[in-house]
């Protein structure tokens, strides 16, 4: 409370780089600061920098629709998001910064018997692993969300729902801010517009990474770069099975609480949740083609406001204010690439697709005890990118594909 | 309350009209704006604002800010100084506990304001974390303005417009009429105010709302959106009047320009008795006041100091220059800025140029030009950042009530740069976009950051242009559906239709049971028509389908059938059919019900590389078929067709041309859901004759769900279903299919490297397992249950799981979880019913 009235630095100002730090990590969003923060927090790591190369959160972090879940249809993908519930549940004490993390619960509507059969098998996979989720119907979802267009008017009636209570929404900007502070604050520095223009390797470590603002070396590097990703990993030659796409999403003006739940459709292209601000935020698919042009299109207003209508008839008159878009790291099996890579210090957070910003704090637990102690933690060792030469792909594929 | 007839008013005082505000009956005339009829009428407050809930009255009459916004006929948020009067439109306040004049809420701005700082809920309410739901909801109920009812309120439908011209000029004023004049040729206008006569097509009331790549201009027209392709672009948006910052500027009484020239102009309303200009644009309204009879209590071109102040939120005094001015009516401009958001959307870069204190557009994409104050064709010295002068709260963002202190708090905590303080005080983010505050604040950023404006830069310009609604953006909603040629049939039989993929399918007629009986036992007929039927024919054609599935195709004899998986590069499952050679150089390809579109792209794209003399074409919509079944197959199909149907001569993999009931059929022999069958693919509109001919035959119609069980009692998968995005032929145990001694074909590469995690298998039970059930081994995860049914002709529980390598044996027992207990299955690696196929050949 007391903070309210005391006005207090987040963050320390943009000092001078260094020449060397013990960890250097590209990319200032939420699993680059969240890597950050969780060094110095778990491992006592702190002479860290973060290089970002516009401001923190720029990126895919400040662009999500906000969406924290952990009902994933692989054991694999459901075991490693329930620790980073698990984690984002504790993170406003943590941090002491309130995420606004409001776990109102979340459905996945079922239009289709063959979608139902998955959302069964997810809630069967869930609830092996202790993690509160259900296949509802009719009758209940009326209960969870009496706003549902429930009735046959609709040309895909719903026909059940896959139910996850602890599914919430949290504010992704505070996400961000608080790990930076709670990194700044342990000793990490942050430095914005700091843009990595090149990497250098020598006998399969990375020796030093050049940016605009001079070289830097490090013990340890990582690439926390999101959509960003193959680029970024290209400067020090490593090859990532990852496309780039464009992901859209927009908000409405705000408007009363009409809306608690978190409704997603897949059968819709679509996602629907309304913000503490009173904003409907909404999201869909992302776009087939790859590219890095992060201009949005009018057909993904059209189609997504058809498919919100076709849930909430009621919204017809509710104006859309802001559109935009962000990009996406796709990786082939929809399953992050998380871990070590061919050169022995250089390790990355890519492969995210859609659904990165979930992960935020588990990825850096995760990756600040790989850092830590050289070892692979097993909760990870399912992602690491030498998967895609063993043959080992995680297919979180049916359950990824539309589910925030 | 109006003032006598004014040149060039736009209403129409011969027809007044009745409208109720709050319950009450009002009066205003055709022509008025809900918004200019309540002034008219009265009133000063419109609204209350959104976090201090402080009144606000008109102040941009041009539908910008959010101070006149109102639920109108149930819809929350409508811009009321721009909504057309209606006979009997129903006006409420919103976003208030009592009346926008008489707001409890009104409170947060007296007292609240110390324990709400810019930001505070990221600082409060921490702890106990389970306290949290209950501040939220009531932060929750706070925010918002208005309130979404409970029914659909549309005013009539919503329908889209494609047009295309050489020519687009966005914007009715000056610049753009003369814009559109000196176009030769093919030029449409689009005007967001009323419009005007012209030479040229004129689309108005009209805006709008994007550029987008290729020309594309969506425009809103009340219920119509227009999506206009242009040639070229001619941007003629004009410059919107910025609100200036100082202390009390959002009070009742303060006024832009353009809001009080409209309210003369075309209103013919007073906006007050006793006015004080400020700022070089407010000094233009003089001749507008005088004809109104408002006295000029004060004017400055560029004062000092300047501070508002009220009671109860109505201006009545000015601070001006250390004067105290008495007034009801404060005319500011902060000056100009042009309106470049569509061209910073289509790609322009956007620069400050310190002499006029403006942001302009540079580098324009291709095709789009600017004219006019868009351009930058504006004359004016730069205003001051902030007027200094005591007293009230001085906002920037009047949407999401952010003042001076809220920015520069949030700068002096590291939120330093535009973007972060946008996303951290919500300036630029409300209702506005950012129309009224992106200058503004990036003025106050430079001044506090010591910087100059080009430093700080301009938040990014997001569409749409003006908020629009869902339900103009959607249209007429119309979801494709595909219905067979036997719809009609099925809708007779009271057939249950389900969706698979677009296609409508009759899931069953009553009792599926009963169908899986009469095909056992008799016979039945289910409509495939929905199977994907792709022909592929040439030369190159055997090469082709060697290259594109696993297996082999070129020794395939004419008139014979082979099963057919499609796999990706990755060795992965993408799809299975039956590939039929009719002819040395024609093969008749079928895929599943909602691969087809799928497949025949994945072919095509093949070819496309490979460049094999093959035409590859898609006949899924202009054939139908469907599958007769049953022990009395061969029986009932024989006195309606000449043909040879004895097992030697029409073997089981056999395909056929032939006759039945007078239609050429393509008939092929085989056994999906593992009685003698005839699958029969005949010319769409034919379908009905061949159905009703094998119906009056005797056979009983099935549905999806009885082919289900059928084909699940034979061990035949459902690619998508019994198979995921990882499965692979020899997983699927399938390895059969795949002939690794061929130079190449799509997935080859992996062969070798397929990994074997898990295997599909059957299994027998007692209980059945919801489909999705997971096979549970030493307490953790060891499998997966994808196809479950109670088969009576098996006599138990028969189904299809995944599950790891070392429990796929025969016998093997594997325990399977159902609601929540563990249940014993017993694995089957053969099919269930006729093991070794001898029905299907009989």
């Amino acid at each position: 409370m007391k903070d309210i009235f005391r006005v207090r630095r987040m963050w320390r100002p943009r000092s001078e780089l260094k020449k060397r730090y013990d960890v250097v990590i590209v990319g200032g969003g939420s699993h680059g600061l969240a890597t950050a923060y969780y060094l110095a927090k778990n491992h006592g790591i702190t002479n860290v920098a973060v290089l970002e190369q516009s401001y923190i959160g720029s990126g895919a972090a400040g662009r999500n629709t906000t969406i924290i879940r952990s009902n994933y249809r692989t054991p694999e993908g459901a075991e490693f998001y329930k620790r980073s519930v698990e984690l984002y549940e504790r993170l406003s004490g943590e941090l002491d910064f309130n995420l606004m993390f409001s776990q109102h619960g979340h459905l996945t509507l079922a239009h289709t018997d063959s979608s139902l059969r998955v959302m069964q098998e997810r809630a069967e996979v869930n609830q092996i692993l202790d993690i509160d989720s259900r296949v509802v119907y009719p009758e209940e979802i009326a209960r969870l969300c009496p706003q549902l267009d429930l009735s046959d008017t609709p040309t895909w009636p719903i026909m059940g729902a896959l139910y996850h209570a602890p599914g919430g929404i949290i504010r992704h900007d505070a996400v961000v801010w608080g790990l930076a502070r709670g990194a700044d604050r342990a000793g990490a520095e942050l430095h914005q517009n700091t843009t990595v223009t090149g990497i250098e390797t020598d006998g399969g470590r990375v020796t030093a990474v050049q940016t605009n603002r001079g070289r830097v070396e490090a013990d340890v590097f990582i690439s926390a770069t999101a959509g960003w990703s193959t680029l970024v990993c290209g400067m020090a030659g490593v090859r990532l099975p990852i496309t780039t796409h464009i992901l859209q999403a927009f908000v409405t003006e705000p408007v009363k609480p009409f809306l608690d739940v978190i409704i997603v459709s897949a059968q819709m292209h679509v996602y629907v949740s309304q913000t503490d601000r009173g904003e409907f935020l909404i999201g869909a698919e992302i776009e087939p083609y790859t590219t890095y042009k992060s201009t949005g299109t009018f057909s993904f207003l059209e189609y997504s406001a058809r498919h919100v209508l076709e849930l909430f008839p009621q919204l017809e008159r509710l104006k859309v204010l802001r559109a935009w878009t962000g990009l996406c790291d796709l990786s082939p099996d929809y399953s992050p690439i998380l871990g070590a890579t061919e050169l022995e210090n250089f390790h990355l957070s890519a492969g995210w697709g859609t659904y990165g910003f979930k992960a935020a704090p588990i990825v850096g637990t995760t990756l600040a005890e790989l850092v830590a102690s050289g070892k692979t933690p097993t909760l990870i060792a399912p992602f690491a990118l030498e998967r895609f030469h063993s043959d080992t792909l995680v297919s979180e594929l049916a359950a990824a594909a539309v589910s925030h | 309350m109006r003032l006598r007839s004014q040149p060039g008013e736009r209403i129409d005082r011969s027809h007044p009209i009745q409208f109720t505000y709050a319950g009450k009956e009002l009066t205003g005339f055709a022509g008025d704006t809900v918004g200019s009829a309540l002034f008219a009428a009265g009133r000063r407050v419109f609204s209350r604002s959104f976090k201090y809930h402080r009144p606000r009255g008109l102040l941009c009459c041009s539908g910008r800010c959010p101070n006149c916004m109102m639920t109108v006929d149930g819809v929350p948020n409508v811009r009321v100084c721009v909504e057309l009067l209606r006979p009997g439109v129903d006006v409420r306040d919103q976003n208030v506990l009592g009346s926008a004049d008489r707001d409890l809420l009104g409170v947060v701005d007296k007292v609240g304001g110390p324990f709400t700082p810019v930001g505070f809920y990221y600082r409060t309410m921490i702890r106990p974390r389970r306290a949290w739901p209950l501040y939220e909801k009531v932060l929750r109920n706070l925010a918002g303005l208005g309130r979404i009812g409970d029914t659909r309120n549309g005013h009539g439908r919503f329908d889209t417009v494609h047009r295309r011209v050489d020519v687009l000029v966005i914007g009715g004023g000056p610049a753009g009429r003369a814009a559109a004049a000196a176009v030769d040729g093919d030029v449409l206008l689009v005007d967001d105010r009323v419009g005007h006569d012209a030479p040229y097509d004129v689309l108005a009331p009209a805006t709008a709302l994007g550029i987008y790549e290729g020309g594309l201009v969506p425009v809103a027209a009340g219920n119509v959106l227009y999506r206009i392709r242009a040639g070229r672009i001619v941007v003629a948006t004009g410059a919107l009047e910025q609100l200036l910052l100082f202390s009390g500027n959002d009070l009742v009484g303060v006024m832009l320009p353009d809001g009080v020239r409209r309210m003369v102009d075309e209103w013919a309303v007073k906006p007050g008795d006793r006015a004080v200009l400020v700022g070089e644009g407010a000094v233009g309204v003089k001749l507008q006041l005088a004809r109104a009879g408002v006295e000029i209590a004060a004017a400055s071109l560029r004062p000092e100091s300047l501070s508002a102040h009220g009671r109860r939120g109505r201006l009545t005094s000015v601070l001006l220059d250390g004067e105290r001015v008495d007034c009801d009516l404060l005319v500011v401009s902060g000056g100009l800025q042009p309106a470049y958001s569509l061209l910073a959307q289509a790609g322009a870069r956007i620069e400050y140029e310190p002499r006029r204190g403006i942001f302009v557009p540079t580098e324009l994409p291709d095709g789009v030009a600017v004219v006019g104050a868009a351009a930058g064709g504006i004359d004016q010295t730069p205003v001051a950042a902030v007027l200094d002068g005591r007293g009230d709260k001085c906002f920037v963002c009047i949407c999401e009530d952010v003042t001076t202190k809220d920015v520069k708090r949030a700068l002096a905590e590291g939120f330093d740069s535009i973007e972060l303080a946008k996303r951290y005080t919500t300036v630029t983010m409300g209702p506005c976009q950012g129309k009224l505050c992106q200058l503004a604040a990036t003025r106050l950023l430079a001044r506090e950051t010591d910087t100059d404006e080009s430093a700080i830069g301009t938040t990014t310009a997001r569409p749409p242009w003006t908020p629009v609604e869902l339900g103009l953006l959607a249209g007429r909603h119309h979801e494709p559906a595909k219905r067979t040629p036997l719809h009609s049939r099925h809708e007779t039989l009271g057939a249950e239709m389900i969706w698979t993929g677009q296609w409508r399918r009759a899931f069953q007629y009553g009792d599926p049971a009963a169908e899986v009986r009469a095909v056992h036992e008799s016979l039945g007929l289910i409509d495939v028509s929905t199977l994907g039927k792709v022909l592929v024919e040439g030369p190159g054609a055997p090469a082709l389908l060697d290259r594109l599935y696993p297996n082999r195709f070129s020794d395939l004899k004419p008139g014979r059938i082979r099963y057919g998986v499609v796999t990706s590069d990755g060795g992965r499952i993408m799809d299975d059919g039956t590939v039929a050679r009719l002819g040395d150089e024609l093969f008749y390809v079928t895929t599943t019900s909602t691969g087809s579109e799928g497949v025949v792209e994945w072919f095509e794209w093949w070819n496309a590389i490979w460049g094999y003399d093959a035409e590859i074409v898609n006949v899924t919509g202009a054939l139908a078929a469907m599958n007769l079944a049953g022990p009395r197959a061969r029986e009932a199909l024989a006195p309606l067709t000449g043909a040879d149907l004895a097992n030697e001569s029409f073997r089981y993999l056999d395909a056929k041309e032939i006759a039945v009931a007078g239609v050429p059929c393509l008939a092929l022999r085989i056994g999906f859901v593992g009685e003698l069958g005839y699958e029969l693919h005949c010319p769409a509109a034919d379908a009905g004759v061949v159905w009703d001919a094998l119906v009056a035959a005797g056979a009983t119609p099935f549905g999806l769900e009885a082919q289900r069980v059928l084909r699940l009692e034979k061990g035949h998968v459902i690619v998508g279903q019994d198979t995921d995005s990882e499965s692979n032929l020899v997983s699927a145990r399938m390895q059969w299919t795949i002939k690794d001694d061929k130079p190449d074909f799509v997935g080859k590469g992996a062969v070798p490297h397929l990994q074997v995690r898990e295997r599909l298998v059957g299994f027998t039970a007692d209980v059945l397992p919801p489909e999705g059930a997971q096979v549970v081994r030493e307490g953790r995860i060891a499998g997966r249950v994808t196809s479950a049914r109670v088969s009576e002709r098996v006599g138990r529980v028969i189904g299809l799981a995944w599950v790891e390598p070392e429990i796929a044996e025969e016998g093997a027992t594997i325990a399977i979880r159902v609601d929540g207990a563990m249940r014993d299955a017993a694995v089957t690696l053969a099919a269930f019913y006729d093991p070794e196929g001898t029905l299907l050949r009989s």
